[in-house]
């Protein structure tokens, strides 16, 4: 995509989602700061530190009243990964919002090369680790697994969407909530407001200091996450046409089974007492058929009060400005 | 979910105290109140939000006013309960530090000096606890056991969670949502948002302002069990919740018919007689159902995520 050079670079925040790595902080600003200095554009680094207890929070008060370029938000306690990066998103004023972990296994050197993605059009774009530094059993191959699940499920082609250094654009997540543990799907999200997305190759670390906070507990919830994710992204626009669908169907087939009763009763003359399993049958199909298109009807519902709330569907506007320009 | 439009003064202390039909007491209510105030405070505001007494508690009350000009009163139309008399007391109060008493039971005013002494001390908000509790065993036990399940629930381990007094400061109260059923959960609702909270006895004086409890107030408490669900975080993802159990649900029913039709096809044995066929159709169909309403959860927070305040900013630095 080869687009006119433009005067003014576009300006840049780093959000970093921190919790209890004390002796990350010091070395990842020093990192950071250098690598935005040679970049040359205006640029803040955002520190959300999600509730520390291990003096993390002091160390960023003192970097933010010190260093211009660097905001710090501080969360009353412990929210979680998704809440934290919200708040950085929701405080970013830069036009391209790149993330990162606070832990130093990404290398900011690869920002620039994010950026230049970014700038060649892609709206979302994600790192790929191809060289994990981690644990083969207990971090590579579950990661692998959730990472294929997610793919197939949301429909993206990434290689890597559990690697926290990803850049955006403005604009395609400021329509998006995080809440919960949205964020491992965050990708997948702009995918629901049409967002293109690609990814590069960066340096993966091996851990220096501090302990990995994940673990292995998760996977029926994420799982979870996932069916509803799915159900979004194919379903949201329409409801009533998902659940309806399955709910005509099972109700067509009950109602066919009741015919056939009624068939045999009046037809073949067999008592009732012979059919009590297949009316057991034709009832369960139409109670449940019923059930999915009300449910049908009350999503739809939902969907409508959403969008007065000011929640939107329509995919977002890209880039008016600048095609204005040219 | 800033309420107010009058200047806040983080100093002053306003007493907000809800009265209901107390036309007797609310002379010596507010007597031992001013003394207590004019003990540990030079700016404080009395407001007394009177919950849509029928007898002479308002008539009181103005006369009260009349004479002190540290006297609010706010007379609510009828009957609209704790919830809503905090909120008006809040919302025409301009003290940064909140005192709120609901007048439901009868406490030793005294003990607000003790409550505000551990506000002091670096709380966002001190609840009290009355003990020793004068009440019926019943109550006692019901109250000892809902506590416990709350605790459980929220991982908010309170001696009494809802007793009726706490001080606070106002902040608080902009983070927080407690109409209906959860204004009994105000602490629960403040850990969660990431405030300092605590609790500090107060002494329980015999005799109640309001009259005996009435049953209706037992059925509200299996209510509020059903509430705390939704103070844990299984309200934000409902299909964690309702996924695993329909899952469970589905597995049952599927073993249950798998047994039945294997019992059917190999053993030639009849199988329409038997209520487990329909137990486990049940299960089936409820189990679709869960998993369909998780679904439909998913999708109600999904959609109006944008009104969820999950999280809760100390400090912006910058």
């Amino acid at each position: 995509m080869e687009r006119k050079k433009e005067n003014r670079k576009k300006s840049l925040s780093v959000v970093i989602p921190l919790y209890n790595e004390n002796a990350n902080v010091i070395p990842l600003f020093e990192a950071l700061k250098k690598v935005l200095l040679s970049m040359q554009r205006e640029s803040e680094i955002i520190f959300v530190d999600d509730g520390s207890k291990d003096g993390s929070r002091d160390i960023l008060k003192k970097i933010a009243q010190k260093e211009n370029i660097v905001k710090v938000v501080l969360l009353r306690k412990n929210f979680g990964q998704s809440a934290a990066l919200d708040a950085g998103f929701r405080i970013s004023s830069g036009e391209i919002v790149i993330t990162m972990d606070g832990d130093l296994q990404n290398d900011p050197e690869d920002i620039p090369m994010i950026v230049e993605k970014i700038e060649e059009g892609y709206d979302v774009v994600s790192g790929w680790r191809k060289d994990r530094k981690d644990k083969l059993l207990f971090r590579r191959i579950p990661s692998i697994i959730a990472n294929k699940l997610i793919c197939s499920i949301t429909n993206i082609k990434l290689h890597d969407t559990g690697c926290a250094l990803k850049g955006y654009k403005k604009e395609v997540i400021d329509g998006i909530r995080l809440y919960g543990e949205l964020h491992r799907f965050l990708p997948a999200l702009t995918k629901v407001e049409g967002a293109t997305i690609t990814e590069v190759v960066v340096r993966h670390h091996p851990r220096k200091f501090g302990r990995s906070k994940y673990n292995l507990t998760r996977t029926f919830r994420v799982l979870m996450d996932m069916v509803s994710l799915h159900f979004f992204i194919k379903h949201l626009r329409s409801p009533l046409g998902f659940f309806g669908k399955i709910g005509i169907l099972i109700t067509l087939v009950g109602l066919i089974g009741g015919v056939w009763c009624v068939f045999q009763i009046i037809g073949k003359n067999m008592s009732i007492i012979n059919l009590n399993v297949p009316l057991t049958v034709v009832f369960l199909f139409l109670v449940a058929g019923f059930q999915f298109i009300f449910l049908g009807l009350i999503a739809s519902l939902i969907v409508k009060t959403g969008e007065r709330s000011g929640f939107t569907l329509s995919p977002f506007v890209l880039n008016i400005n600048e095609e204005k320009d040219e | 979910m800033n309420k107010n439009n009058n200047i806040i003064q983080e100093n002053k202390i306003s007493y907000i105290v809800s009265v209901y039909n107390i036309e007797d007491k609310v002379e010596s209510l507010y007597d031992s109140s001013k003394k207590v105030l004019d003990r540990i405070s030079n700016t404080y505001e009395m407001i007394f939000v009177d919950d849509g007494s029928n007898d002479k508690t308002y008539k009181h009350l103005q006369t009260i006013s009349k004479n002190d000009k540290n006297v609010k009163i706010i007379r609510m139309r009828s009957s609209f309960g704790e919830a809503c008399a905090l909120d008006a007391g809040l919302k025409y109060s301009v003290g940064g530090r909140i005192i709120f008493y609901s007048g439901r039971v009868k406490i030793n005013i005294n003990d607000i000096g003790k409550l505000l002494k551990r506000h002091s001390s670096g709380f966002d908000l001190v609840v009290g606890w009355r003990s020793p509790r004068d009440d019926s065993l019943l109550n006692r036990m019901v109250s000892f056991l809902f506590n416990k399940l709350v605790g459980v629930f929220s991982g908010c381990k309170m001696h009494d969670i809802n007793s009726g007094i706490f001080v606070s400061n106002r902040y608080v109260f902009d983070n927080i949502s407690y109409y209906g059923n959860l204004y009994n959960f105000i602490p629960v609702l403040s850990l969660q948002q990431g405030y300092n909270i605590s609790e500090e006895k107060v002494e329980q004086v015999s005799g109640s302002f309001r009259s005996s409890r009435n049953p209706k107030e037992y059925l509200r408490r299996v209510l509020d069990i059903v509430t705390v669900f939704f103070l844990t975080k299984y309200s934000k993802k409902p299909i964690h919740f309702l996924g695993f159990l329909g899952t469970i649900f589905i597995v049952l029913g599927m073993m249950i018919e798998l047994y039945l039709f294997f019992y059917r096809i190999f053993l030639f044995g009849p199988i329409a007689g038997r209520p487990l066929l329909i137990l486990g159709a049940l299960l089936l169909v409820i189990g679709i159902q869960m998993i369909s309403i998780g679904l439909i959860g998913e999708m109600i927070i999904f959609t109006h995520a944008g009104d969820i305040k999950e999280y809760n900013i100390e400090e912006v630095i910058e």
